[in-house]
């Protein structure tokens, strides 16, 4: 069995990335691969769900930290939802609850996307 | 701060690894064992064992350069009330900065590390580093929380 497994999505042109299992610093480089590829096809709205993952590091999080402000200024954004309370915990030791989006359950967090409207 | 000097001189238990992030997975698995063991309760010892994780991918990542064929020795000292770990490894020596890390100024640069020592010090009641004739030592130490 693989240690993190990653697919993604499109609903109502949120493209959605479900992480699974254990993300940590040997797994990253498949995580950041798939968001850079959403985004270069024009993805960004983009909804992390994370209800299948039970572990994540900074490397992780740092992809998160790296690629929100890119779609940001394309008039996107990087929400984050359904993640177990331990990896919610980790997210908020490095201050990240603050500054993005955390929804507890994937259908109101695509609603929330609906207020945005990515520039083309 | 209690005193460290409660730690055994010698370690109760160590592992040496090669610098593979593959192994990653092995060392937080064995520290969560020996933490749980120790009477850290599953939270605690989660956060401990994510601790050790961003210790040891610093140092393969910067101090090995992501060089795979490289040694770490990981180091337990265990006493009653806390735990002791120290991270020996040669490389470049840590980039030790104490440095506020501002996670928005972070994302306006388009960082993506840097979180890693943010983790290890929020998570960890001491972090320190020191260097000796080439052999770089990260020390970490979580006391157990009194009820």
């Amino acid at each position: 069995m693989k240690n993190f497994q990653i697919r993604s999505k499109i609903v109502n042109g949120v493209a959605v990335l479900y992480l699974k299992g254990h993300l940590d610093a040997h797994q990253v480089a498949r995580f950041e691969k798939e968001l850079i590829r959403l985004i270069k096809e024009k993805n960004f709205n983009i909804l992390i769900n994370g209800q299948d993952l039970n572990y994540i590091t900074s490397a992780g999080m740092g992809i998160v930290m790296g690629y929100v402000d890119e779609v940001r200024e394309k008039g996107g954004d990087i929400k984050l939802c359904s993640l177990s309370e331990r990896v919610y915990e980790t997210f908020d030791l490095v201050g990240f609850t603050e500054i993005y989006d955390f929804i507890q359950n994937e259908q109101v967090a695509i609603e929330k996307f609906s207020n945005i409207s990515p520039k083309a | 701060m209690k005193n460290s000097a409660i730690f055994p001189q010698k370690p109760d238990f160590s592992i040496s690894i090669l610098s593979q992030t593959q192994l990653l997975k092995m060392v937080v698995e064995l520290t969560r064992h020996i933490t749980t063991l120790f009477n850290f309760n599953a939270a605690e010892a989660q956060k401990i064992s994510l601790a050790i994780d961003e210790a040891v991918t610093n140092v393969i990542k910067h101090s090995y350069g992501n060089a795979t064929d490289q040694n770490i020795t990981i180091e337990f000292f265990l006493a009653t009330g806390g735990i002791k770990i120290r991270i020996f490894y040669r490389g470049l020596p840590p980039d030790i900065s104490d440095e506020e890390i501002n996670v928005n100024k972070m994302i306006k640069k388009k960082k993506k590390g840097g979180l890693g020592v943010k983790l290890m010090k929020t998570i960890m009641d001491s972090v320190s580093y020191e260097t000796v004739d080439g052999e770089n030592c990260c020390e970490m130490i979580k006391w157990q929380k009194t009820i």
